[in-house]
């Protein structure tokens, strides 16, 4: 009885975190049908290896180290929309200081207020699925509020290649927003120069 | 104690932001940032992009047939 309460416990708590795997999941394979194979493949190898899970310790930690290092063995190989692996060099400085340090005048005093005001979460998450695989990973578990530390633990890489890949993914994904919001004729931004490769 | 320069503050944003700095490098930016309105500026601005980030990322749930699927599974392999 006692260990049948324990499994419920488990059990429960896991499935606590189910939304937030599950779009994770959906962003690294950019499929519905994929995703949800995806998690319940990660809950089915979460109960088969419960035993190495030390209790009160960080369970969602664990579930998504699971689902990526799933996602690496299982998914990846067969993705059907061919990865890029690098950034091209993005431009390091802040979008805000382009914007704001441009000699145009800017159609609207607030262009940055503009380009966010204006961008919508479907444009986000598309812009996202355009990031290499590896800076995705690292936006994709900051976004679920794993700390640098736990990223990289997580992951099995060095607390410093965390930040950059954050850093520049981040930048990255500024910089198609911006595209996004001149294709969409956003005048306040369109007043504005792109920023430089 | 020299103040940070911007660089230096620019630098430190996204760890400031995400709650990485310990104190002393967290008090050093915020007196920064009080004092550099550029600075500050740049800070407001990536706030709110990664808020913007953070919602969008957030709005998917879980569909309710997979949940079961799961549960049904789970029980299975007890």
């Amino acid at each position: 009885m006692a260990a049948e309460r324990a499994a419920d416990a488990f059990e429960t708590e896991a499935l606590s975190f189910l939304d937030a795997l599950y779009r994770t999941a959906l962003r690294m394979t950019r499929s519905e049908a994929e995703a949800e194979d995806l998690v319940q493949e990660t809950y089915i190898r979460a109960l088969r290896f419960r035993d190495q899970f030390t209790p009160g310790t960080n369970l969602k930690a664990w579930l998504f180290r699971i689902l990526t290092n799933t996602f690496i063995n299982l998914y990846r190989k067969k993705q059907a929309r061919p990865e890029t692996t690098e950034l091209d060099d993005v431009d390091e400085s802040s979008l805000y200081r382009h914007m704001t340090g441009s000699s145009t005048a800017p159609a609207s005093p607030d262009p940055e207020a503009a380009l966010l005001d204006s961008t919508v979460a479907p444009e986000v998450t598309s812009a996202l699925e355009e990031l290499p695989e590896k800076f995705r990973t690292v936006v994709l578990l900051d976004v679920e509020g794993f700390a640098y530390k736990e990223i990289a633990e997580l992951l099995d890489i060095p607390i410093g290649t965390v930040m950059s890949r954050l850093h520049r993914g981040r930048k990255f994904l500024q910089k198609r927003l911006y595209d996004l919001a001149r294709e969409r004729g956003i005048a306040a931004v369109r007043a504005m120069p792109r920023p430089a490769d | 104690m020299a103040g940070m320069d911007c660089d230096k503050c620019l630098e430190r944003l996204y760890p400031y932001l995400d709650r990485e700095l310990d104190e002393r490098e967290l008090a050093e930016v915020k007196r920064h940032l009080d004092d550099c309105p550029p600075c500050e500026g740049s800070y407001v601005f990536e706030r709110r992009f990664l808020d913007l980030i953070r919602d969008s990322c957030t709005q998917d749930v879980a569909p309710s047939a997979l949940r079961e699927r799961i549960v049904l599974r789970l029980r299975d392999l007890r």
